[in-house]
């Protein structure tokens, strides 16, 4: 698809449209109906084009934080407001267009395993498309290159027709990404994105989202358990530790009292990728 | 050296089956009471009887193929009965197993609603729903295909949607992120994670309609069974034998392609 590129060498369209969004939590509280309080009281200001990691061990919170923003996770109080919108006042409607500004990439990849890298990165294109469309299969000609132009961005555009199931994790991560990117965000979030792939693929994987903040501007926040991973790929680090934040900070400079802090125990050899 | 192990002491399991065995005798005496309503076994009754049953099995053993040519347009009929209702079954099925299914409708409401309905469906014995609807829509084939219609949507519906209810579905949290409504979702990425499934259920269901259409011709409903019907009215027993051969022949065969098929779709 590298002959689509203008040969003036022109912004290709996923990355001049979006402009990043800030990110603002305001005295947040989660509390599930179970009665677990995921977040207390948690107030954040993340600038727009920031690239951020929120440290801490699973339980701390970071899940729930990360899902705040896009409204997967309502909040018990506070306000969550991104770019434009005030996310705990969104339904319907509205979540959906929100949602759709915001790519979110997961652990485990969340694709369709049966369906086709193509459908899965069409899911990119639900927010902005009629849903008349999706539900009869006319794919406009726009959604389309937009998909194909995602896949080629994170090298995986040779797959787009094989089922995504196929594919090994670093490439299903990439496919994720390409998912998240094909929705032209303004915000990406990833949770825990490399959690579930090996040293290799994962260094590959958070250069791609350092590329993707730098390249494209966006607003990057990334939940990470591995301090080496946050230090080396982000600029701001937000430590939690049972629902409360414990550090924000410079992540390159953060010392190892910083994380030692943030995990409540001393440094243990897992607690890096090496 | 070796220390000796503590074992964490084991579960005593002799009071619970000592508590199901008891409750298995209490029900054969309670049943078999004849004045509690047990039924009646006459086992002489099969001594007095048999060789009467013995006279039509001999028959069975000795095929007439002389009725042959006279089943080749029943059975295309009951073959055309059982791909034309599966057909529309398949159909009817995608939206309801996706209606019925928890991730592909969050909605408790109309989840539930459609489950209800699917269980009514399926309660009702195939034969009832054959008879009814010969006297609504009079004898041939279209008040079986109505019926196997009904049959197949009860138990395709209900293994489709259980086995997306059980299926990994985290591609859902995926599609809600990137601010889809379900519909948008159901069709892009449930339907083609479920594609296989229901594929296999279609053809199991194909299967079992070529065995009930071949019974659903004794209430009027059209097929090999007015056949069966008929050769079994004039005591044909050596008849019956070869029409029963048919079916044996043709059912295998579906199940060899369907075996094939299913295999494919893995």
């Amino acid at each position: 698809m590298r002959e689509h590129t203008s040969p003036g060498g022109a912004e290709d369209p996923a990355s001049s449209a979006p402009v990043a969004w800030p990110i603002e939590l305001a005295s947040v509280t989660v509390r599930y109906p179970n009665g677990v309080v995921a977040l207390n009281d948690v107030s954040l200001a993340i600038a727009a084009g920031e690239i951020v990691s929120v440290v801490g061990l699973s339980g701390s919170g970071k899940s729930t934080l990360i899902r705040t923003i896009n409204g997967l996770v309502p909040t018990t109080q506070g306000t969550v407001t991104v770019g434009p919108h005030v996310v705990s006042q969104l339904r319907g409607k509205a979540l959906r267009e929100l949602r759709g500004n915001v790519g979110m990439i997961f652990q485990s990849f969340n694709l369709a395993d049966r369906a086709s890298v193509y459908q899965n990165v069409s899911v990119g294109r639900f927010a902005h498309t009629a849903a008349w469309r999706t539900m009869l299969g006319m794919t406009s000609f726009e959604d389309r290159e937009i998909v194909m132009r995602a896949l080629d961005s994170v090298g995986m555009l040779e797959k787009v027709w094989g089922r995504a199931g196929a594919l090994s994790g670093g490439q299903k991560q990439r496919v994720a990404i390409a998912r998240a990117l094909s929705q032209e965000p303004e915000v990406m979030l990833a949770d825990e994105p490399v959690a579930s792939l090996d040293p290799p693929t994962a260094h590959s994987v958070m250069a791609d989202l350092e590329r993707i903040n730098s390249e494209r501007g966006l607003t990057v926040l990334v939940n990470l358990h591995l301090m080496d991973l946050a230090r080396q790929y982000t600029t701001r680090m937000i430590g939690l530790r049972a629902g409360e934040v414990v550090y924000d900070g410079p992540a390159a400079s953060a010392t190892d009292a910083d994380f030692e802090a943030i995990y409540g125990r001393p440094i243990q050899s897992r607690d890096r990728l090496g | 050296m070796a220390e000796t192990l503590v074992l964490p002491p084991k579960p005593r399991s002799w009071p619970r089956i000592a508590m199901v065995v008891a409750a298995l005798a209490a029900m054969t005496v309670l049943t078999t009471i004849p004045a509690l309503g047990g039924v009646e076994l006459d086992f002489g009754a099969i001594a007095r009887n048999w060789s009467n049953g013995a006279e039509r099995i001999g028959m069975l053993f000795t095929p007439d193929w002389s009725i042959l040519p006279r089943t080749w347009q029943p059975m295309l009929e009951t073959l055309s009965m059982a791909v034309v209702g599966t057909g529309i079954a398949a159909a009817a099925s995608i939206p309801l197993s996706l209606w019925a299914a928890r991730p592909t409708n969050p909605n408790g409401v109309t989840r539930r609603a459609v489950r209800f309905v699917l269980n009514v469906v399926r309660a009702v014995p195939d034969l009832v729903y054959a008879t009814i609807l010969v006297a609504m829509v009079g004898v041939g084939t279209l008040p079986g295909v109505i019926t196997l219609v009904l049959f197949d949507i009860g138990i395709v519906v209900k293994l489709v949607s259980e086995a997306i209810d059980s299926a990994d579905s985290a591609y859902m949290e995926a599609g809600h992120a990137a601010g889809g409504t379900q519909p948008q979702i159901n069709k892009v990425a449930a339907l083609p994670q479920s594609w296989p499934v229901m594929a296999s259920q279609v053809l199991y269901s194909l299967e079992l309609n070529v065995r009930i259409s071949a019974i659903l011709g004794l209430v009027g409903a059209g097929g090999i069974g007015r056949l069966i019907d008929e050769v079994r009215g004039f005591y044909r027993y050596d008849a019956l034998s070869t029409i029963i051969l048919e079916i044996l022949i043709v059912v295998l065969l579906i199940e060899v392609l369907s075996n094939y098929l299913r295999k494919r779709l893995r």
